[in-house]
């Protein structure tokens, strides 16, 4: 047994009762000091290295005088994403731009001023597809002739104005699965009580939604935000409100006001039951909520709170609970009780409040939600989450900056932000810097092979949905708060390539009968396909836009006899098939 | 989806498997002479197994033959495991103050010595403790690891803060133990666990029953198998890498598919059962397996977690244990050779909160299971739960989580001590003395 007694050297509690008008550093025992003390090497040197120790860069603007017990002491990554990326090497594009400027003043001029230089499988030459494969699920020979025929620009602008768009697959999928948006008293007539069925049905047209709506941009946000303030969806305990929460919070404010959907989310008994606000109360404050409300939906790790910032933050957020089965108000909903409510100054980074009655609660803390929604470390919260989802899995600062500032500058507005991404030199320098997800695997598979379920709607999704399942990726099934990763280093994994060769066999094949067969000759259909050679080459410009490297067709040639001027089969045979599940388990496939 | 046929399992015996193999009389961890695992040969019914060793450029694998040394596997039980649950101080008259609800009462408490007792769902690891193969350290920690599921998981993972690496510590620490195959490093679960992410490549399965290329034609499988390979020849991207450990894991999850468990090794349905059953087999079909990390969700306890007679901390213990307890069985006299660390990224309060629930605390008990342990006794230090001994209203980091995982890797992985600097960057570790 070691004795490490004598490193105990703590002298002063750090529990003493708080004083409105106390300095606020005074009061902050350095928790961190504390640890160091522990260590082995403890001493005040250790301590004060420690602090050296932080890569700079990552912080915007934190008063150094909280920085007493950030988390980030001694070293550490903005959030998990970061965390994995830098680990894994993940390449950092430098943008080349034409011009003297990075920003342009539209994505078209943006995309012509721009070389791409950072290596990679893809053809560069065109940069429609570039912008189709980061907003949309996949192209489509359709969605590349529709924008090139109307623009990038134009193209561009109706996909941030989503509702302006028709989308009649939509209709089908609604009225295979009415839960899926239903709002909780709907979905507590319909079900038994703690049912998944609801939730299932909710990520199901998630999905089906990514695969098939026109409003493509507009489900890739939906989708960033629903990872970014995450309930998971089938799980946990909201079963009857997680649709609602999509809806509500999530879709309803993706292309609107960052502020707007915090408040929400904050009002909204699917979050305050999964983060324990629900059950936190003066006497016993849950930590749960307001710490995440911190770290993952605000101004994360790197802005330097204490965990006394913590403390606070769960205290002004007691109160905010949901009408139970025997009410007051209807059971399921957001019900805010001054009795549950912590009465007392409060002060979390630069919000400061006297919090003085009870009844004023939740007026409190909505105030402070705004205050963190617009608080600049926030913004680079969601600038870096953006350029992330969008540019590469390691973004240059540079337009990191440009997006937090667009934000700013925007009161927290998110189209103005996309604006920004999109008429800037880094996005569209980043061709192939992406790796898809498991389940944007999926979902560009089907949407490049052009299926769709042709009957039995619902359990044709449903089976299709668990695909995504075993590939890790069902939509919105994180089970931890901080919602899925991003980066293609928190992916790798042999059984998910392998399931995704698998589903791509299964999609080729046909092999589920509530779903259209793809036949791979008319998938070529209008070009000559007179030899192996040139079919090969129909089959990778009709699936990934470009042809391959000699060495990759010659792989696929070999498949089919090994004869690149030998006559095409005329027949979809087995071979055929696997020919065009290898198109889509090749790496130019696998790209985003 | 519906599934297409699977392709038949080998049922031949092992030591007939073997005799697939060039040099089938030497056992030496699955290499042949060049270092290559047996199962290499195996993928796609042999002929397209040969192709695999070839062409693919940018994956990092090594052909060298290396020591045996046995098998680590890391245990992460995500959420912060509430360690005073487990290993309980159970005479610690604070305990039962601070706990009115759901202490572990020393009546109930399996005893392990004066100090300690365990949840009487570790009924198994009570077992392993009078066999030797079970011990534990209360409070450990790691500086400057903060309540932040997230951020102490990250620390951890990457080997203790103030580190400045960015990599995982054990992948450090494969690279410093030196070569090995591309399956030498693994992650049951759906991802890369974080403290395998850095330069070694290595992979992830979710279920050894589920990887299986689902070509029905036998020839038509090899020829895809080998045109796979050839799909990402010359790819300087870590697809490549991805690739070649999926096909690497088909060739794995075949000679393991013939292993059941031993008789006696009942493992639970839940986590982390499956995973260590599988684990288990890959060791026993003995592919080169050094180091195994298995997640366990579902520890952060901020609501009912109950006490001994029942709710979420016994039944996820209880599982745990048996999970652990099966593992052990099932490995038999190769269990020598393997070392289970079970580890979470913070203790919980010492005070259970008004939802009969623990929030987040700090310094957490690790769990020690399997062959090389200094059973007997519980180790590193412990100063019991008076209130001003406690950090904070927490269990301090009397320990240090470096100091315990630079001894396992040391002993397990072989890594020189001379390269621990490597592993944990910034510490001198100081063994604790859990191993023999």
């Amino acid at each position: 047994m070691t004795d490490h007694s004598a490193r105990t050297d703590r002298s002063s509690p750090r529990s003493a009762p708080r004083t409105p008008g106390d300095d606020p550093p005074a009061r902050r025992w350095p928790r961190r000091a504390v640890l160091a003390g522990l260590a082995g090497t403890g001493t005040a040197a250790a301590a004060a290295a420690t602090v050296r120790l932080r890569p700079t860069g990552d912080v915007a603007g934190a008063p150094p005088a909280r920085r007493a017990a950030s988390p980030l002491d001694g070293g550490g990554f903005a959030d998990r994403d970061e965390s994995f990326a830098r680990s894994a090497g993940a390449t950092r594009i430098s943008a080349v731009s034409a011009e003297p400027a990075l920003e342009h003043p539209t994505p078209s001029a943006a995309a012509a001023a721009t070389a791409v230089t950072a290596p990679t499988l893809l053809d560069t030459t065109d940069p429609v597809l570039h912008l189709l494969r980061r907003t949309t699920y996949g192209p489509t020979p359709e969605l590349v002739a529709e924008v090139h025929a109307v623009g990038i620009d134009a193209w561009l602008e109706a996909q941030l104005d989503p509702m302006s768009l028709p989308d009649p697959a939509d209709d089908l999928v609604a009225a295979a699965l009415p839960l899926a948006w239903a709002d909780p008293a709907t979905v507590r007539r319909s079900i038994e009580p703690r049912s998944w069925e609801a939730m299932s049905q909710c990520s199901v047209a998630t999905m089906a939604r990514q695969m098939w709506s026109t409003r493509q941009l507009y489900e890739v946000v939906v989708e960033l935000w629903a990872d970014h303030l995450h309930v998971p969806t089938p799980g946990g305990v909201s079963w009857d409100t997680a649709p609602d929460y999509q809806a509500t919070v999530i879709r309803a404010h993706a292309l609107g006001r960052f502020a707007d959907m915090l408040v929400a989310s904050a009002r909204h008994p699917a979050m305050l039951r999964w983060l324990n606000a629900a059950e936190s109360r003066k006497e016993a404050v849950n930590e749960n909520y307001g710490r995440e409300l911190l770290e993952l939906h605000t101004v994360g790790v790197a802005s330097g709170y204490t965990e006394e910032d913590v403390r606070d933050s769960a205290r002004i957020l007691t109160g905010r609970t949901v009408a139970g089965e025997d009410g007051p108000g209807e059971p399921g909903s957001f019900r805010y009780d001054p009795a549950m409510h912590w009465v007392g100054p409060v002060q979390v980074l630069g919000f400061r409040h006297d919090n003085a009655t009870a009844e004023g609660g939740l007026e409190v803390g909505d105030a402070y939600l705004r205050y963190l929604a617009g608080h600049e470390a926030t913004a680079r919260t969601i600038a870096r989450k953006l350029a992330v989802r969008f540019v590469s899995d390691d973004p240059p600062a540079s337009l990191v900056d440009r997006l937090a500032a667009a934000y700013l500058d925007n009161d927290t507005a998110i189209v103005p932000v996309l604006r920004t991404l999109f008429r800037s030199s880094e996005f569209w320098a980043a061709v192939g810097q992406k790796v898809r997800r498991p389940r944007e695997n999926i979902a560009a598979a089907v949407r490049a092979l052009g299926i769709r379920p042709e009957r039995d709607v619902s359990p044709t999704l449903r089976r299709l949905s668990d695909a995504t399942y075993r590939t890790g990726h069902q939509a919105m099934r994180w089970p931890a708060p901080d919602g899925y990763p991003d980066v293609h280093a928190a992916w790798r994994s042999a059984g998910t390539t392998v399931e995704l060769w698998n589903v791509h066999r299964a999609l080729v094949g046909g092999w589920d009968d509530g779903l259209t067969q793809p036949d791979p000759l008319r998938l070529v259909e209008g070009r000559p396909a007179g030899t192996v050679g040139e079919l090969v080459d129909g089959l990778c410009r009709r699936l990934c836009f470009q042809t391959f490297r000699p060495e990759h067709r010659e792989a696929l040639v070999e498949v089919l006899g090994g004869d690149p001027s030998a006559p095409a089969p005329s027949s979809p045979n087995g071979d055929l098939l696997e020919v065009v599940a290898l198109v889509l388990d090749s790496p130019y496939f696998a790209l985003r | 989806m519906t599934t297409a046929p699977a392709p038949p399992p080998d049922r031949r015996s092992r030591r007939e498997r073997r005799c697939d193999h060039p040099d089938h009389g030497v056992e030496r961890d699955g290499l042949d002479p060049r270092g290559r695992s047996r199962r290499r040969l195996l993928v796609g019914a042999g002929a397209a197994g040969l192709a695999l060793g070839t062409g693919l450029g940018g994956v990092r694998v090594s052909f060298a033959a290396q020591p045996s040394g046995g098998t680590l596997v890391v245990v992460f039980l995500r959420g912060g495991m509430d360690g005073l649950s487990a290993l309980v101080p159970a005479g610690d008259p604070h305990l039962a103050a601070a706990r009115p609800d759901i202490a572990v009462p020393q009546s109930a408490a399996l005893p392990l010595d004066r100090t300690w007792g365990l949840h009487p769902a570790l009924s198994s690891l009570h077992e392993l403790w009078r066999q030797g193969r079970f011990t534990a350290v209360p409070a450990v920690s790691t500086p400057d690891i903060s309540r932040s599921h997230f951020q102490a998981q990250d620390y951890l993972e990457r080997g203790g803060s103030a580190t400045g690496a960015s990599s995982g510590w054990l992948n450090r620490a494969l690279e410093a133990a030196g070569p090995g195959t591309p399956l030498q490093a693994l992650t049951v679960g759906k991802s890369t666990a974080r403290s395998l992410v850095g330069a070694r490549a290595t992979t992830s399965l979710r279920a050894l029953d589920a990887l299986t290329l689902r070509i029905g034609d036998d020839a038509r499988r090899e020829r895809a198998v080998r045109a796979l390979e050839a799909l990402h020849a010359g790819v300087d991207h870590p697809l490549a890498a991805d690739a070649a450990a999926a096909l690497e894991s088909l060739g794995a999850a075949r000679l393991a598919a013939a292993l059941a468990p031993e008789p006696g090794a009942d493992y639970p349905d839940d986590d982390p059962g499956p995973q260590l059953r599988d684990v288990a087999r890959l060791v026993k079909a003995d592919v080169g397996l050094r180091v195994a990390c298995v997640d366990v969700g579902g520890w952060d306890t901020h609501v009912g977690q109950g006490g001994v007679d029942g709710g979420t901390m016994a039944d996820r213990l209880g599982a745990l244990d048996r999970a652990l307890g099966a593992f052990v069985a099932d490995l038999g006299p190769a269990g020598d050779a393997v070392t289970v660390v079970v580890m979470t990224e913070f203790g919980r309060r010492v005070a259970q909160n008004a939802n009969r629930g623990t929030d987040h605390g700090h310094g957490a008990a690790v769990l020690l299971v399997g062959g090389g342990l200094a059973g007997g006794r519980v180790h590193g230090a412990w100063h019991g739960l008076a209130p001003d001994v406690l950090d904070d209203g927490d269990v301090p980091g009397w320990n240090d989580y470096r100091d315990l995982l630079a001894e396992l890797v040391t002993t397990r992985l072989g890594v020189p001590a001379g390269a621990l600097g490597d592993v944990f960057p910034g510490h001198r570790p100081q063994p604790l003395g859990v191993t023999a």
